[in-house]
């Protein structure tokens, strides 16, 4: 479905990636973790075609692309019905059609009510679930998501995550989920990859999901520990 | 605002008390003359004369300052290329403009209007591209993952997101063409409010003169609060429910 063959990208002077290999099959749901820099949000773009490699390809089997950027980008000057409706338009979808779908996945991710409420009017998680509709409403062969809940708060994050966890099991797209913590992305994942520091990709092996989280708090606190 | 208009009036009898009726009419004189205007058809007529040429000049000016403002705003060259226009237009002073157009297109209507497009021009020019390089480049580069089309990303994320600037634009334009207007028509018509101004100030008939001012200031009272305001509270109507 996605595939990176000897990838560098680099701004200015910058070197974010370099000479990165590795595969996404069909119905994946993979968890990108790194820390911020590593190139992690630099990935999700080049699948999306907004970056162009400095060197070597990527390849993304052709397909409807939804994205859930890290703020919920909405636009501010349309209700959440007409945020989540504007990429169907641009799919050739009439307008009353694209409102008809909009309102359904409003509905999905628990916003009945909210139609004609603006991106002011809500607060942060509702706006990113609005994003979360938005990207499900264009039925997305690729989901590509840049750490959605590092603007949500604790107590919200766990409600979030069950209603993509539901859509996500029962819409079964390819899924890039990028994000600093390991523990979010252990919860969804089938694959995690690590980008290490010196731009090396290291595979995490999840055969015991509890000891993976177990060790990634340990070394985060550790190295909380050690700045004391 | 009431106690203001109050003072100004006062301000305003005292001063006329003070000087001679030729400088400087009274309020009572100049209401007088006021109502003389609009009591024959000379106020309607002049007036609408004056608004139809206002209305031309700015509509083409500010359609022109719009678009290439857009234009420009989203391509660097093309801004690079107006540039050396907004430059003269902006600096240029209205008076030469006003005499140029003269010199091409004879007294009356197509003077006056060019005047007036050519003065409006760039102050929507420039708040229309500085709108545009502020919007959201988040919000464009949302757009295009989710693969708008190039009217979807005009009517969705460009146009909405230039709608603040833009009415600012056109408030300042209006009031750049009313002053434009009557100095174009001062100096190259035989109709129209400006031209009647002059004429009352040729003939030293101060309180016509007066009149004319008065009903200058009202018609900027009427397009600025029946016009441009509540255009802008249809336009950014969202961002009132906001709040």
């Amino acid at each position: 479905m996605i595939t990176f063959e000897h990838v560098s990208k680099a701004f200015d002077s910058l070197e974010v990636l370099s000479d990165l290999s590795f595969h996404i099959a069909t119905g994946e749901i993979v968890g990108i973790v790194g820390p911020s820099g590593s190139g992690k949000t630099t990935i999700l773009k080049l699948i999306t075609r907004i970056l162009v490699p400095d060197a070597g390809t990527v390849t993304v089997a052709p397909g409807t692309l939804g994205y859930v950027f890290q703020e919920p980008r909405l636009l501010p000057w349309r209700t959440a019905l007409d945020n989540v409706a504007a990429p169907l338009r641009a799919q050739g979808r009439t307008t009353s059609e694209a409102r008809e779908t909009a309102g359904r996945w409003l509905e999905r991710v628990e916003l009945d009510g909210f139609e004609g409420y603006h991106p002011a009017e809500l607060s942060g998680g509702m706006a990113q679930r609005v994003s979360i509709a938005r990207a499900f409403a264009v039925e997305p062969r690729i989901l590509l998501m840049d750490e959605p809940f590092s603007n949500v708060d604790v107590t919200l994050k766990g409600a979030l995550m069950d209603i993509l966890e539901s859509i996500i099991r029962e819409r079964e797209p390819t899924v890039v989920y990028v994000t600093h913590e390991l523990t979010e992305a252990l919860r969804f994942a089938d694959r995690i990859v690590e980008l290490t520091p010196d731009h090396g990709l290291r595979e995490v092996d999840l055969g015991d999901r509890a000891a993976v989280a177990r060790e990634w708090m340990r070394r985060t606190l550790g190295d909380l520990a050690g700045r004391w | 605002m009431g106690a203001g208009v109050a003072a100004l009036l006062v301000v305003w009898q005292l001063l006329s008390l003070t000087v001679s009726p030729a400088i400087m009419a009274s309020p009572a004189d100049t209401a007088v003359a006021l109502a003389g205007l609009a009591w024959g058809s000379k106020l309607w007529i002049e007036l609408l004369i004056t608004l139809r040429r206002m209305v031309v000049g700015l509509a083409v000016g500010a359609a022109a300052g719009w678009v290439l403002g857009i234009v420009a705003g989203v391509q660097p060259r093309i801004r690079a290329f107006f540039e050396p226009l907004r430059w003269v237009t902006m600096t240029i002073p209205a008076v030469i403009i006003a005499v140029l157009a003269m010199l091409w297109f004879g007294l009356g209507d197509p003077a006056v209007m060019f005047t007036v497009a050519v003065i409006v021009f760039p102050t929507m020019y420039v708040n229309t591209m500085s709108g545009v390089s502020t919007i959201d480049s988040r919000l464009t580069e949302m757009g295009r993952v989710y693969r708008f089309t190039r009217r979807l990303l005009l009517t969705e994320i460009y146009l909405p997101g230039i709608a603040s600037p833009v009415m600012a634009g056109l408030t300042l334009a209006t009031g750049v063409a009313v002053r434009a207007v009557v100095l174009a028509e001062v100096l190259g018509a035989m109709t129209g409010i400006g031209h009647a101004f002059s004429r009352a100030m040729a003939y030293l008939e101060t309180p016509e003169l007066f009149a004319w001012i008065v009903v200058l200031l009202a018609l900027m009272a009427v397009i600025e609060f029946g016009v441009l305001q509540p255009l802008k509270k249809r336009v950014m109507r969202w961002r009132k429910e906001a709040q």
